[in-house]
Parts: structure tokens; C-alpha cells; sequence
């Protein structure tokens, strides 16, 4: 009795052990591992050519935050950034989510599809698609010249506005599906039920759907407005050297200038600055703006 | 009245966002046959853009670099997601919260951070190579959290009881796998590698920073491209092959998938 016990229970720790093993290791080995050596090096000092000196410092933390650095100023331009590229996407996506959940009748799934594709696509081919088009020369910039709306051609290309662009283009899907699935979630009784109760459309969208969806649409959020804090492609793309957000810091500080120790201190003051956004976005919308990211 | 307004409204908005999400691909497909390699004037219909690309050897080169990198990834990371996914549904552990929260990590952390962070510890720390085997190590690491997620979410609809039944007639552990569980995973399998391929196939940020020198794949060869303006043209090419036309054959059977299920 006992010895067959003690065999199921070890045939259920190696069951445990084969399926969860793997992924744990390799979280372990390849994810925390490094995460935790960027995290010690960013508290090491190091010589004015970057070369790493073991001994403590916060140094680096110092002239970050307080010092001369413009890094503190690129981490507060990527936010205002993602805030509005947020916004946008939200502009853009609640209404195609709309559609979609409430006419797209049995396409529905081919409509969130045609959503979906292009972000499986390269995002280089994406980001030069779109300067192709709004750049100058650029079809855009012909067609307004052409109907005679602008005198002279606007350069969007390498201005804030063009990265701002270039990051809804990038990240507007991943605002959709969220909150089409929050959508597809509401029980239609309660929309026929404040009907009954006399609430017009515009009422019944305000104070039924949108509090219903808030989940969705904070689970979009943050598929957005992370995403969107942390990238360095697209400024690097179409905001050429001009318009650099935190990413774009990092990269140069570790691969062109070798100042590791620096681009660590960036790289968990970006990431402290993520966990707290995430955390805040949660506990604004709930457990299930949780659940419509996974 | 009013609803129809409403619905107008919504259908303009609608059309707008998809104006916006697809105009620029069409665009680009488009311009692939002009003649001008520069540019946005249309001059003439041309295919040479495409002869050129298939006499292209570096792009070759780099197009099946990109498929090597991205069919090892897919193998490696939807075997061990799957069955991750699949021991994190099943058995109740101390740590499984703990463990799904750190799936996650990698897919949270700004892609620039995980990549740099990997880059820093393969140069300094363990010493792996640049090139193929970290590219792929990266890789595993940001894909195989993809396949854990679609395996959860896919287990819920499936029906257990058949495993059971499996094991009550006898079969062993192994043949019940064989036999029940892994055809049962399959779609999940499916989807999971269906997401992870084009994921590694087109992924710039994680392999720029751990390719070293000499692994061009091809997102980072229509960088380069890009950054020396080496005719741009080329990339309206690449972009039908790899964009529009995966997109038609998803498309057709979709389709025809579609009319199967009408007509049954």
C-alpha cells in the first residue's frame, strides 16, 4: 500500500518534472539569468571608457536620474510617446473592434484576421512601407500637392510626429483583439434588458458596453503602450537621429559605446518604470484586462 | 434613424482603421513593379525587380539563414511550450503561479532590454557564440513563452476523459501519449508553431543584438539595405513574397476551409 503510493507519487513528480522541466530551465538559464547579471552590473562602477570595476556604486543611478544625463528626459518623452500613441490606438481600434463584434456577422473571424496578418509581418517592411508613403517624395505628399490642399510638401520623416505615427502603425492590432474579445464577452440580455428599460443607444453604450469593456481595453493598453515605451525600431527607422526615445539610449550605450555598466542602470530604470505602469494599468482595469492579454 | 447614423458612423471608422492598417502594404506590393528603383513616381509595369532578386545571391543567402534560425526555433520552442503549457494545466504544483508569472517575463520586458541583457550575459558571462547558436538560444527564450500561452488556452476546450479512459484500459504511459495525448495537443501544436515561425522568421530587435558578425538574416540584411539605400526597390520585392503572398495561401484555405464546414 505504502510502496504503491510512494511509486505514484514519484511517477507524478517525474510526469511534473518532463513536461515543466524544460521551460523552467530555460526561463532559469536564459531569462532570469541574465536579467539578474544586467541587474548586478548596473550597480557596479566603472572606468570612463566602460570598462567594469568590481566595486558598489549607484553612481550610474545618480547621474541618470539627477545628473547631467538626458536619459530621464528620454524615459519621460518615450512615455508621453506611448501615452499618445495609446490614445490613438484606441481611437483607431475601439471602433473596428466595434464593427467587427457587432456587424461582422459570420466574417468575423476572417475581419480580426486582415487585423492580425500584418503584425505577423516584418516590421522593417512595415515601418519602410509606411515612410514610403508619408515621406516627401511619397504618394501622400502628391496627392495633397496634386488636389491643391497644401502649397508646399510637409516632411513628417525624422519630427516626433512621424515616430508617434510610425508606432500606432506598429502597434494598433494588438489594441483590437482585446477589446473584441471584452465585446464578444457582454451577456446581450443586459444590452436588451436597459432597452427595455428605456435607455437610448448612445445611453445604453455609455453606461452598459463601455464600463463592460474596461477590461479589454486596459488589457490593450498594455499590449500597446509597453510595447510602444520600450521601442527603439521605429525611431531608429523613421526618426532617423533625431528623435530618440529610451530604447534607442540603451542600444547606443551598449553596442555602440561598450558602457555596459550605464546601459544597465538604463535598462532597470526602463523596466522599473514598465513593472510600475503595469501594475498601475491592473489595478485599473481589473483582473480580466489580465486575462485579455494571455 | 439615429441607429443607422450610428452604424454609418462605425462602418466609416471602421473602413478608415483598415485603410490605415493596409494601405501601406498595398502601396508597397504595388510599387515593386515600377520601373523607377527610387521611387514613389510611377514610371512603367516591370518584373525585373524580381529577376534581380532571384539572381541576388546575399539575399538568398539570407533568406535561408531566416528559415534555418526560424524552423529550429519552432521546433525547439513549441516542443518545450507545448509541454509546459500542457504540466502547468494538469498538475497542481507549489510555484505553478510563480512559474506562469515568469513565462510571461520575457514577452513583458521591452524586447530591447531582454535582447541587451542576453547579449551582455552570452560576450561576458557564459561565453556562447555569436551567430547561429545564440541567435537561437534568444530566440527559444522569447517564442517558447508564445507556445506555453496558446497550449493553456487551448487545453480548456479539450476533452480529458478520453486520457483517462486510456489509462483504465490499460495502456501505459507512453502509449497513452502516443495514442490519446499528443493528437488531442495537435491543433495546439499547430497553432503555437503557426505563431512562432513568422515570429523568428521576421524578428529584428533580439537577433541584431546577438548575430555578431557575419549571420546576416534577411530582416537584418533590408536593414542594411535600408541604412545604405541599396536599391530600396528590392525591398517592395521581398515584401510581396514574404507579406502578400503567405497572406493569399492563409487566405485560400481559410477559405476553402470555410466552404467545407458550410457544406458539411
Amino acid at each position: 500500500m505504502a510502496a504503491s503510493r510512494i511509486k505514484t507519487k514519484i511517477k507524478a513528480n517525474l510526469n511534473l518534472f518532463l513536461t515543466v522541466g524544460p521551460v523552467s530551465l530555460w526561463i532559469l538559464l536564459f531569462v532570469f539569468a541574465p536579467v539578474a547579471v544586467i541587474v548586478f552590473i548596473s550597480f557596479l562602477a566603472s572606468t570612463p571608457f566602460g570598462d567594469i570595476l568590481p566595486r558598489f556604486s549607484i553612481e550610474n543611478y545618480r547621474f541618470l536620474l539627477f545628473g547631467e544625463s538626458e536619459y530621464a528626459r528620454a524615459v519621460l518623452r518615450s512615455i508621453l510617446y506611448a501615452f499618445v500613441t495609446n490614445m490613438a490606438c484606441l481611437l483607431i481600434g475601439f471602433p473596428m473592434a466595434y464593427w467587427i463584434s457587432k456587424y461582422g456577422g459570420r466574417f468575423k473571424a476572417f475581419f480580426l484576421f486582415l487585423v492580425i496578418v500584418p503584425s505577423w509581418s516584418c516590421y522593417i517592411i512595415r515601418i519602410y512601407a509606411l515612410k514610403q508613403l508619408v515621406g516627401y517624395p511619397g504618394i501622400v505628399n502628391d496627392f495633397l500637392l496634386g488636389i491643391g490642399l497644401i502649397s508646399s510638401p510637409i516632411n513628417i520623416l525624422y519630427t516626433p510626429a512621424a515616430v508617434i505615427l510610425g508606432l500606432i502603425y506598429i502597434w494598433l492590432p494588438f489594441m483590437v483583439l482585446p477589446i473584441y474579445a471584452s465585446l464578444e464577452g457582454i451577456n446581450p440580455a443586459l444590452l436588451e434588458a436597459s432597452l427595455d428599460l428605456g435607455a437610448n443607444p448612445r445611453w445604453r453604450f455609455l453606461t452598459i458596453t463601455l464600463p463592460l469593456v474596461k477590461g479589454g481595453i486596459f488589457g490593450g493598453t498594455i499590449l500597446t503602450f509597453i510595447p510602444a515605451l520600450g521601442d527603439w525600431l521605429v525611431p531608429l527607422l523613421i526618426g532617423g537621429n533625431r528623435v530618440w526615445m529610451a530604447g534607442n539610449l540603451i542600444e547606443h550605450f551598449l553596442v555602440v559605446r561598450g558602457k555596459i555598466a550605464m546601459a544597465s542602470s538604463m535598462a532597470v530604470i526602463l523596466t522599473a518604470a514598465v513593472v510600475l505602469l503595469i501594475y498601475m494599468f491592473i489595478k485599473l482595469g481589473g483582473e480580466e484586462s489580465m486575462e485579455r492579454i494571455v | 434613424m439615429k441607429i443607422l447614423n450610428a452604424r454609418a458612423i462605425n462602418t466609416v471608422l471602421m473602413i478608415a482603421g483598415y485603410l490605415f492598417i493596409w494601405g501601406p502594404i498595398v502601396v508597397l506590393g504595388i510599387f515593386s513593379f515600377n520601373s523607377n528603383a527610387y521611387g514613389v513616381k510611377w514610371e512603367s509595369l516591370t518584373v525585373k525587380w524580381y529577376v534581380d532578386f532571384f539572381h541576388s545571391p546575399a539575399i538568398i543567402t539570407a533568406v535561408l539563414r531566416s528559415l534555418f534560425i526560424a524552423s529550429v526555433t519552432t521546433v525547439c520552442a513549441t516542443v518545450i511550450g507545448t509541454l509546459a503549457g500542457y504540466g502547468l494545466y494538469k498538475y497542481k504544483f507549489s510555484g505553478r503561479r510563480a512559474l506562469r508569472m515568469s513565462v510571461l517575463l520575457p514577452i513583458t520586458v521591452p524586447y530591447v532590454i531582454m535582447a541587451g541583457a542576453l547579449l551582455v550575459y552570452f560576450t561576458r558571462i557564459v561565453h556562447i557564440p555569436l551567430g547561429y547558436p545564440a541567435i537561437i538560444i534568444a530566440h527559444i527564450s522569447f517564442s517558447a513563452p508564445l507556445a506555453v500561452f496558446v497550449t493553456l488556452g487551448r487545453m480548456q476546450r479539450i476533452n480529458w476523459s478520453l486520457e483517462e479512459a486510456s489509462v483504465d484500459l490499460g495502456a501505459d504511459t507512453l502509449t497513452t501519449w502516443r495514442k490519446i495525448t499528443i493528437p488531442l495537443l495537435l491543433p495546439a501544436i499547430f497553432a503555437s508553431a503557426v505563431l512562432i515561425f513568422p515570429w523568428s522568421f521576421n524578428d529584428f530587435t533580439v537577433t541584431y543584438f546577438v548575430a555578431g558578425v557575419g549571420t546576416t538574416t534577411l530582416p537584418l540584411y533590408l536593414y542594411s539595405m535600408l541604412e545604405y539605400s541599396l536599391k530600396p526597390v528590392l525591398i517592395n520585392v521581398i515584401s510581396l513574397i514574404f507579406i502578400i503572398v503567405p497572406i493569399i495561401c492563409i487566405l485560400l484555405v481559410y477559405l476553402v476551409r470555410g466552404k467545407r464546414k458550410h457544406t458539411a
